[in-house]
């Protein structure tokens, strides 16, 4: 075991953090793998929340994503990932130089991958938010805004393990922000607001710690996930992970087709997203479905349609739409969109899952 | 230091050497009381890795800033410059991070442990900071089993565990003192030869390490015995072909055998066991019958996705496996250290408050109903004082000659630097119910404490209470829910409620009194007992049958009957427990009234509340013990 002494090292290891798993070998889990594709074919479906077992992958999974992403456009330099002026932020005397290329009229372009932001557990809200640079002020005495993680996943994503195990306090700014789509900052005299769509994606294990009731159906979409119990598969887990941990990029190599394919199919999902159809028909059926469940607002409804139109897109092979959604779209994505949305029974002994799979 | 003269600690000894072969099994946890040599040990595995390996020890009172890193303000003042500071998990990068008291660490500390491990390096977001810094370390961790279970997040991420260290035996501790008297200079000689000699079977074990094999057989064996021994999660698979291949490289085979197998079983598999193997009561079963009749669980698990025709020698792995396991497990299965599920859990992370408890950090607030935190308070202004002293020479200017005290100090502190203690708030109570589940009225009993325990958790949240559940029929006392915060977990647990036999309720008593002491060390001070019986214990401590009416009659009631002394055993438990601040309900579930008395009794003699509550709904028993708390 070496020391990682020298700068050049500690570079090194810190690249190969960088490589993660690919997701298109990460074996079984379908529902989770789903739920997140989906949100990236429609980021409107509002997150997903992965909750199971210890040991099961849900991290690995999750950050295995970014790779898959497909890229988006950005002015060139921008913190905040903005692609057109819409998004300013305020008091821009305060923010760093090159908030004065957005002004001018000459606006570059730049692609870059679609974030992927990973909240570490320890993290404060004035990084999280954004803060005054504090190397500036230390330095020339000079007050600039250090935007935070927010600005960072700007149209992107925002990855909390152990989602359970965060500070309240700090989930509640999370979740204001992610619902209004803005954050707004106050501090040492400074006001600074700026877009910060993300979807929010949390993940953790109900053992560790019982999720706080209004947190869950905050989130779109709920996937559940449990131990693989087919031998073969776990045969499978075993021996790509040894494959892995031995030679990362060899790996990556080998998977880069399927790597290369999914990002296919997620653009052109995305492409013909708006060609999606939902007939009134279906629409009806999926608003009955609410109703037997008893799901109170319309979010149910709401999350249920966008997230089989996001499948059917996903599904379908045509180059061109429009794309009509059926039922069966529904029946597919019924139990992750509605069965955090139940009321809650402490002493109910049918499963979430069963209320939804009778209801349909 | 020798590793020879570790005496006992095989197991130990073993996983230690495996984890030197191959360090991304994650680390050792060994449950270790005092004076069993973990510390010699961990002296001699750091001598066992190559010189320059980093091996830091991770303090039990650590704090958040020290453990993940932070602003080095002293630097940062003196060059002007922003000064990140590591913490121990990134200073423990390429090498050991050492705890001792592994179940003992806050809650906090242990998250971030889990964090760095699941990343491989440590994530300062904090404080107007942003860095990285990679941390890729082996944990090994000892815990004294006594003080409660180590947090199963935590268990998940490292490989091997050791869940018995023993070295009981006297002819191993007579070789102990031997060893340790033995003439210190012909040791020196003999040491540095064998921990060499080590060394270099470990870098050669770690070059062959990427060209052993394992078969599809053998790995269908692991999967098949973490299946039947009910592991949770498929991480285990993982490190139990990772420890085999090392125990395959370490014995210079190249290709995984069975004994290699055996020991991944013993150090990965074993300790992460939910469930038997076989059934208890059926020991002496013939292996090819037991094939025959799967169990009834894992049929159920298996339903959803049908399994393949397995190979001809897959089962025979898998029985190798599962004999490995049972032959490491000892005697005495009921009281297996390594069920973390039944340990310590559902504690919600952090959770802080204002004024009681332990103090743990500093956050930005109001004045307003804290206290003020001083010293975090002047750090949080340092950085600032040179952009400040710009502006306040600003708007003195502005202001002309106006005096103002505040634009003219020398440091200036502003409402955003004040800093706030945060306590973290461990002054839940813990319930725990006694339930009696002997007798006609068992089920319909429990099925009122479970639908209690519900309830009641669903308050735990926001009063940081836990609940435990312990039922007690035939000879002993059973827990069934160990302390636990979380509604999932009591679910589960409770799903299998045991009734009928006897009743051991002095036994109960006692072992909810064990739960109040051991929760008290973890800084929860109150505990309430809620007994749910019809007060009749007729089986004492020892476990010795109180006589019934037909044999009373036969003694001629003359000496203190067996009946008579069970009674005053619980009476005088029932004084210790009273007397050691430890509260109590007697819930009353004797249908006829007529009879009753011995519960009355038993509250009076606990010192707490009695409530007659032969039909009782949920609601009413947690009413009850709010009244009582």
């Amino acid at each position: 075991m070496a020391t990682h002494s020298t700068p050049h090292a500690e570079l090194n290891a810190l690249n190969a953090l960088n490589t993660s798993f690919p997701f298109t070998a990460i074996v079984g889990q379908e529902e989770m793998k789903l739920c997140l594709l989906l949100n990236v074919i429609d980021p409107r479906i509002g997150g997903v929340m992965v909750m199971g077992h210890r040991g099961t992958g849900k991290s690995t999974t999750v950050r295995a994503l970014a790779d898959v992403l497909p890229a988006i456009k950005r002015i060139e330099g921008d913190v905040y990932n903005r692609e057109t002026r819409d998004g300013r932020t305020q008091d821009l005397s305060l923010l760093n130089s090159h908030e004065s290329k957005v002004k001018s009229q000459k606006v570059q372009l730049e692609k870059i991958p679609v974030p992927v932001v990973d909240l570490p557990l320890g993290a404060t809200e004035d990084r999280v938010c954004g803060t005054i640079d504090i190397e500036a002020a230390l330095t020339r005495g000079e007050k600039r805004f250090a935007p935070g993680l927010l600005a960072q996943a700007n149209r992107g994503f925002l990855y909390i393990d152990e989602v359970n195990l965060l500070d309240d306090h700090l989930v509640d700014v999370l979740l204001d922000v992610a619902a209004s789509g803005w954050n707004v900052v106050e501090r040492e005299g400074i006001s600074i607001k700026h877009p910060a769509r993300f979807v929010l994606v949390g993940s953790g294990n109900p053992e560790e710690g019982e999720l706080r009731p209004q947190l869950l159906d905050r989130f779109g979409l709920h996937a559940r996930i449990t131990t693989i119990t087919n031998v073969q598969e776990r045969v499978e887990i075993v021996k790509r992970r040894r494959a892995f941990d031995e030679n990362p990029a060899a790996f990556m190599q080998m998977w880069e087709p399927q790597q290369q394919q999914l990002r296919k199919r997620i653009v052109h999902a995305q492409k013909i997203l708006h060609e999606v159809v939902m007939p009134d028909d279906v629409l009806l059926r999926a608003a009955e479905l609410c109703m037997k469940l008893g799901i109170d607002g319309h979010r149910g409804e709401l999350t249920v349609t966008r997230a089989a139109c996001a499948y059917a897109a996903f599904q379908s092979k045509a180059a061109h739409g429009p794309i009509d959604v059926k039922y069966d779209d529904v029946k597919v994505m019924a139990t992750a969109a509605l069965r955090h949305r139940l009321r809650r029974d402490p002493l109910e002994i049918v499963d979430s899952d069963e209320r939804v799979a009778r209801a349909l | 230091m020798n590793w020879s003269d570790i005496v006992g600690l095989d197991s130990a000894k073993q996983a230690l050497l495996l984890l030197a072969v191959d360090p991304s099994l994650g680390g050792v946890v060994m449950a270790a009381a005092v004076g069993s040599g973990k510390s010699t040990l961990a002296r001699a595995f750091a001598a066992l890795l190559p010189d320059g390996t980093p091996f830091v020890e991770l303090p039990l009172n650590i704090t958040e800033d020290r453990l993940i890193g932070g602003l080095n303000l002293e630097a940062a003042l003196a060059t002007g410059q922003r000064v990140v500071e590591q913490g121990l998990l990134a200073k423990a990068d390429g090498g050991v991070l050492n705890v001792d008291g592994l179940n003992l660490l806050d809650d906090a500390v242990v998250t971030q442990v889990m964090d760095a491990m699941s990343r491989g390096e440590v994530r300062i977001e904090r404080e107007g900071l942003s860095a990285r810094h990679a941390a890729h370390f082996m944990l090994m961790g000892t815990y004294d089993s006594n003080d409660g279970a180590v947090r199963g997040g935590l268990l998940d991420r490292i490989g091997l565990i050791v869940p018995f260290v023993s070295n009981g035996d006297t002819q191993a501790r007579a070789e102990v003192v031997r060893r340790n008297t033995a003439s210190p200079l012909d040791e020196r000689g003999a040491a540095t030869d064998e921990m060499d000699m080590l060394r270099g079977m470990i870098g050669f074990a770690r070059e062959q390490l990427p060209s052993i094999t394992i078969s599809d057989e053998q790995l269908e064996g692991i999967a098949q015995a973490a299946l039947s021994l009910g592991v949770e999660g498929n991480r285990a698979d993982v490190f139990a072909a990772k420890a085999a291949l090392a125990h395959a490289a370490l014995s210079g085979r190249d290709a995984v055998d069975d004994e290699d197998l055996q020991a991944a079983a013993k150090l990965v598999l074993m300790p992460r066991a939910t469930r038997l193997p076989e059934p208890e009561q059926q020991p002496d079963q013939p292996p090819p019958q037991q094939e025959q009749q799967p169990k009834p669980e894992q049929r159920q698990q298996d339903e959803d996705t049908p399994e393949p025709p397995q190979p001809e020698a897959q089962p025979q792995i898998e029985e190798l496996l599962l004999s490995a396991v049972e032959a490491a497990l000892p005697g005495d299965v009921l009281n297996l250290p390594f069920t973390s599920r039944r340990g310590k859990s559902g504690s919600r992370g952090v959770q802080l408050n204002d004024k009681r408890g332990k103090f743990v950090r500093a956050v930005q607030g109001e004045m307003r109903g804290h206290r003020l935190a001083l010293l975090p308070t002047l750090l949080a202004a340092a950085p600032w004082q040179r952009l400040r002293r710009i502006e306040n020479e600003e708007l003195r200017m502005k202001k002309g000659s106006e005096f103002s005290p505040i634009l003219n100090s020398q440091f200036s502190i502003r409402v955003s630097d004040i800093r706030v203690k945060k306590f973290r708030d461990k002054a839940g109570t813990l319930f725990v119910f006694v339930v009696d589940a002997s007798g006609s009225m068992a089920l319909n009993r429990m099925r009122q404490a479970k639908g209690a325990v519900a309830r009641l958790l669903q308050n735990a949240y926001v009063h940081r209470d836990r609940v435990a559940l312990v039922s007690f029929r035939g000879q002993q006392a059973q827990v069934l829910l160990a302390p636990s915060q979380s509604v999932e977990q009591a679910k589960r647990e409770l799903d299998v409620l045991p009734t009928g036999g006897g009743t051991p309720l002095a036994s109960a008593l006692m072992l909810g009194w064990d739960m109040a002491q051991q929760s008290r060390r973890k800084g929860i001070p109150n505990t309430t007992l809620i007994v749910m019986t019809d007060g009749r214990g007729n089986v004492g401590i020892s476990g010795e049958r109180g006589a019934g009416g037909k044999e009373r009659l036969a003694a001629g009631g003359q000496q203190p009957t067996a009946k008579q002394q069970i009674e005053d055993e619980l009476k005088q438990l029932s004084a210790l427990i009273a007397a050691d601040g430890v509260g109590a309900v007697v819930i009353d579930t004797q249908a006829n009234y007529l009879s009753r008395g011995e519960a009355p009794r038993l509250a009076k003699w606990l010192d707490g509340r009695y409530v007659y509550l032969p039909n009782a709904r949920a609601e009413q028993i947690v009413a009850a013990i709010d009244g009582a708390a």
